[in-house]
């Protein structure tokens, strides 16, 4: 059998070549997955883990310590035992940890920059050179007392040089610093702007920021003291990044859930190269089994044929995945440095468990084609005429399983919008899929017919083609069916959960910016000025009054917006607050280091002047420090309301951040403050663009690799199909009409493909948005992002298209003469 | 098996060995057949393909089995090969009940026992013409060795093939494919080689040389060789002829 095993493989390795892209995109797929995953570990070791890279111990708070020190940073140690702990390990131990203290210059200029205002954070330097994690980048590192190093981005922001004077801190334990060095260090939670000496930081120790949130040993601890548990560096970082994978679980699943994808379509297109393949040898096998090659024979030669193609694209799509993972580590490091990947070693893992999965799925793919070819009677070779798919239609056991999938597919995803179960939602999908891969070759064939006498002459013929294997036709399309439907499924899921998203925000952050002036009312310059700031769509000016309140040490505006509707985002709704309460935005007042005290439902004293409402507290968000108070209630509290604030809304489209600094720059001219919610509405935006854009990508290889799969198949049958091309080209068909017949024939496949899979696919995601986004949203609506849809048709069409090129060009090629003469 | 014999001088196929065969030609026939019954299709369409057919096939001779096209002709021969079942009736080959044999079985024993040569595709395109040849061989699951080799040129040789050894089939014509697929066929020296209508795509000059090797074959080598044709001319070069008609022997 070897021979014949040689043989084959030198005669036939050609045509596997669109089934080992399949393959080898699947395993180049999973690579590069699996590199930048250890990629971002590696990069997570290099930031999180650099205070403890030369570390033996970590020590730090257990997981559930009762009590938990300052509520700016819980988890952290007892501040005095940590700090006996470090007296007594002396150099071996390396105290991490901040304190965010007032920051002037010596000669008392103020020092800001952007949302920086007057503070700083510090943090401390190890005495041992071996744990200190910070690099030097000019100057010296502080020996003692009176020595400060800055980060080097603060130092520029702040304009500050070495050999400058600065205060830290305020009151008893105001310092007098000197700039001696700048330093770099990692994006870790222990970043601080400047650092200090360990004997310095301790100065700070009875600010209510101040903290030790772990301590890095070398060596031995002896006895810990209690509170304390000791990690292995390794070991705590990987903890902590499990803590960071818990947000990004969604994000893995569908990665998962997009491999499977692509590796389920490139077991469709295996299989079907290998069908096709074995049609086309179904005489060769006969007529092996006659001269008396046994079934068990037969298999194992088409096995290790399988095997061979197997191995070839497994390593190729490996290769071409490290290639892959690791050019796109400097890329990604390039586009977004705040989330640094590092270079990892090999993932052994990852290479091994996709070239395995290759593997896998190679043979599987051969599977069911094997065991029909072996089945062939040994006759078979003796008939005349050319045997082609052997089963077309599909039995009367694929009908009732398709049936029972089908109604168990339905039932399940029903089950799913009611339960809101993502287990049954993607069974249920699976099934109906599954369904349509048994049954498709009982109505795709009839699609393409319809779709083809659309397309006239060539149409037709090129439907006649198509609708003569049922089965390959079937496979054919369905394999970019999966992949169009997935993606329509998504697009639509995404455009729905933006909506509502969007929809949700509006209500959490009515109004984009928020310019206060406390300290003398808005002029009529200010707001014109406000309204021709590049960016700013509409600005109103808020009429209140600047009032104290019960439970705030600080003044504020108390308003009563009469025309908030021109900016706010939901439609003024917000500041309909009834007579006698106060709406007050939770998380301006949160943010601020400490919580509000105030509860909602709460009486507060509100006072201006000599005047005074008793008013109950209504909590909501998203318009800065100011309370909200109904026009009735206002007239209590004064007779002359003046304006305090400027509302402003952003355009779409402008440049949020360009708009944010200069609103700020015009607040400060005036000895105003702004607010902003246009940055977190624009980091919202942004993730949301990076989830649609993965997932397009992703899916996008799986259609590359369905419409690999449709050049597959035509150029296969152009092979089969030789003579009776010659024969038409002998009849008088021109090199161009051949070419346009099958170019007829691989359009009519993709767009019967998208048609069907665009209207599974908004199915799909209707699903999934009663399963997942009306739980979330009770509000959303479904969204079908008609324009997207489109331009995915009019793509997935030209690049079937642009499949037919290359069998398009092999049957042109043939004289006539010479596919007449074919066997 | 013939085999593992050393070749014989260019010239005569074993002309000595043949003539101790003959002696016993009529004592055991190579195969026979009895009752055999085929029908295809059901109801309206059922159609009777071989009718209670009796026959026993001489050791050593070339018979034809002639007939019209659908007589049952090619039915018969599929039977009596183990490539087809009949619905009843025993074949017995060598001593051997076909109906006896499952699938593995009758593979190796078509494979020890039964040589072919069809109309058409009688060589895997992949193959190399002296590949082909070997193809027998190969499929026990031995080494190709010296002794298979010199086996292989000598039946080339013999079939006027020797030269065209390293070609594919497609390069080459008609009449060599035929002489090719008869040398594989003769490799493992089979107790019967079967030969459905060999010359039927030739033209008469390379159906003259086939059919001149099929008898040189059984007369020389004591081969039984049994080919079906509806032609005439070609049946003229057979010992024995067995006329079929309606399903029957006539
Ligand atoms: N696979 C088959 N299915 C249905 N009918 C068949 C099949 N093979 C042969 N027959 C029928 O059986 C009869 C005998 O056929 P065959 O043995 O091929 O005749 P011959 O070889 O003499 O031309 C014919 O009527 C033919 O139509
Ligand atoms: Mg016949």
């Amino acid at each position: 059998m070897r021979t014949i095993f040689l043989a084959s493989l030198r005669t036939f390795g050609r045509r596997y070549i669109a089934a080992q892209i399949a393959v080898s995109a699947s395993v180049a797929l999973i690579v590069v997955i699996g590199v930048l995953i250890a990629g971002a570990r590696a990069g997570i070791m290099a930031a999180d883990g650099a205070p403890y890279r030369k570390a033996d111990y970590v020590i730090r708070a257990p997981k559930d310590d009762p009590q938990r020190r300052p509520s700016c940073c819980p988890g952290t140690l007892n501040t005095a035992a940590a700090i006996d702990l470090i007296a007594r390990l002396g150099e071996n131990a390396s105290g991490l940890g901040r304190v965010a203290l007032p920051l002037r210059r010596q000669d008392g200029a103020p020092l800001r920059s952007g949302n920086l205002r007057d503070e700083t954070t510090v943090g401390p330097i190890a005495n041992a050179k071996e744990l200190r994690w910070q690099a030097l980048v000019t100057g010296r590192l502080p020996a003692g007392i009176g020595e400060v190093v800055l980060h080097v981005w603060d130092a520029n922001a702040m304009n500050i040089a070495i050999g400058d004077r600065i205060l830290v801190g305020e009151g008893p334990t105001v310092a007098p610093l000197e700039v001696v060095g700048f330093v770099e260090s990692p994006t870790t939670w222990t970043q601080a702007s400047m650092y200090v000496t360990w004997r310095q930081y301790l100065q700070w120790r009875d600010h209510p920021t101040f903290h030790i949130g772990s301590v890095a040993v070398r060596g031995k601890i002896g006895r810990l003291p209690q509170g304390m548990t000791a990690y292995a560096p390794e070991a705590y970082v990987t903890e902590s990044l499990a803590r960071l994978n818990n947000g990004t679980d969604a994000l893995a699943l569908l990665l998962l859930l997009f491999v499977c994808v692509a590796l389920f379509i490139s077991i469709m297109v295996v299989a079907n190269t290998f069908s096709i393949l074995f049609a086309q040898r179904c005489r060769d096998f006969a007529l092996l089994r006659c001269v008396g090659a046994t079934k068990r024979q037969v298999t194992s030669s088409v096995w290790r044929e399988a095997a061979v193609i197997a191995l070839v694209a497994s390593a190729a799509g490996t290769l071409i995945g490290v290639a892959l993972g690791y050019g796109l580590i400097p890329l990604v490091n390039a586009l977004a440095p705040r989330t640094p990947m590092g270079f990892p070693r090999f993932p052994a893992f990852w290479l091994l468990g996709a070239s395995a999965l290759g593997l896998v799925v190679t043979m599987i793919a051969s599977l069911v084609p094997t065991r029909r070819a072996v089945q062939m009677s040994p006759l078979a070779a003796m008939r005349p005429d050319v045997p082609v798919d052997i089963h077309t239609a599909p039995g009367r056991f694929q009908l009732a399983l398709a049936v029972a999938l089908l109604v168990t597919g339905l039932v399940s995803l029903a089950f799913a919008m009611i339960e809101d179960s993502k287990v049954l939602m993607v069974a249920g999908g699976a099934s109906v899929i599954v369904t349509i891969l048994l049954i498709g070759p009982l109505f795709i064939p009839p699609m393409v017919t319809a779709c083809g006498t659309l397309l006239g002459r060539y149409g037709r013929l090129a439907a006649a083609n198509a609708a003569r294997n049922p089965r390959r036709t079937a496979t054919t399309t369905t394999a970019l069916l999966i992949g169009v439907t997935m993606t329509t499924a998504v697009l639509t899921g995404l455009a729905t959960w933006r909506t509502a998203i969007d929809a949700h925000r509006d209500t959490r952050l009515p109004i984009d910016v928020a310019l206060t002036s406390l300290n003398k009312p808005i002029s009529t310059t200010l707001l014109t000025q406000v309204r021709q700031t590049a960016g700013v769509e509409h600005a109103i000016a808020v009429n209140g009054a600047v009032a104290r309140m019960t439970g705030l040490d600080a003044p504020i505006p108390v308003l009563a917006a009469r025309n908030a509707e021109q900016v706010a985002r939901d439609g003024g709704r917000f500041t309909k607050v009834a007579p006698g309460t106060i709406a007050l935005d939770l998380d301006s007042f949160a943010s601020r280091g400490g919580t509000l005290r105030i509860r909602p439902g709460s009486r507060v004293t509100v006072r201006v002047g000599n005047r005074q409402a008793d008013l109950r507290v209504v909590l909501l968000s998203g318009w800065g420090k100011a309370g909200v108070i109904a026009p009735e209630t206002l007239k209590l509290l004064t007779d002359s309301p003046e304006p305090h604030v400027i509302w402003a809304r952003g355009s779409r489209g402008a440049n949020w951040l360009q708009l944010v600094d200069d609103l700020d720059e015009l607040a400060d001219a005036t000895g105003g403050t702004i607010e902003d919610r246009l940055q977190a509405r624009a980091a919202g935006n942004r993730q949301l663009d990076v989830l649609e854009w993965s997932a397009l990508g992703l899916l996008g290889i799986s259609v590359a690799i369905a419409l690999v799969g449709i050049a597959n198949t035509l150029g296969l049958s152009v092979l089969e199909r030789a003579r009776e091309n010659a024969l038409l080209r002998a009849l008088g068909l021109t090199r161009k009409q051949l070419r346009q017949i099958l170019a007829a024939e691989a359009l009519l496949l993709s767009v019967v493909a998208t048609l069907l899979g665009m209207s599974i696919g908004i199915v799909f995601a209707w699903v999934g948005f009663e399963t997942f986004v009306v739980r979330a949203l009770r509000a959303a609506t479904m969204e079908v992002p008609w324009i997207s849809l489109s331009v995915v048709m009019l793509v997935v069409a030209l690049a079937g298209l642009l499949s037919s090129i290359i069998p398009g060009r092999q049957a042109a090629a043939v004289p006539p003469a010479a596919g007449l003469l074919l066997d | 098996m013939i085999g593992q014999r050393p070749p014989a001088p260019r010239g005569g196929l074993h002309s000595a060995e043949a003539a101790d065969v003959r002696k016993d030609v009529f004592q055991t026939p190579a195969a026979s057949a009895r009752a055999l019954t085929k029908t295809f299709g059901r109801g309206e369409a059922k159609v009777h393909a071989l009718r209670s057919v009796d026959l026993d096939l001489p050791r050593g001779r070339f018979t034809a089995i002639m007939g019209p096209s659908g007589s049952g002709k090619s039915t018969l021969m599929h039977c009596l090969a183990g490539l087809d079942q009949a619905d009843s009736g025993a074949v017995t080959i060598a001593g051997t009940d076909l109906g006896s044999l499952d699938d593995d079985e009758l593979t190796i024993f078509r494979r020890e026992h039964i040589g072919f040569v069809f109309q058409s595709f009688n060589l895997l395109p992949m193959l190399t013409a002296s590949q082909n040849i070997l193809l027998p061989f190969e499929l026990t699951g031995c080494r190709i060795d010296e002794a298979a080799r010199a086996r292989a040129a000598h039946l080339a040789e013999a079939l006027g093939v020797a030269n065209r050894l390293a070609h594919r089939p497609a390069e080459l014509s008609g009449g060599q494919q035929q002489r090719v697929a008869i040398a594989r066929a003769l490799l493992l020296s089979p107790d019967l080689l079967f030969a459905d209508e060999p010359t039927g795509n030739l033209d008469s000059a390379a159906a003259a040389g086939v059919l001149h090797h099929l008898r040189r074959t059984a007369h020389e080598l004591g081969q039984t060789v049994v080919m079906v044709t509806h032609d005439p001319v070609a049946a003229k070069y057979a010992d024995d002829v067995i006329i079929m008609q309606d399903a029957r022997i006539v």
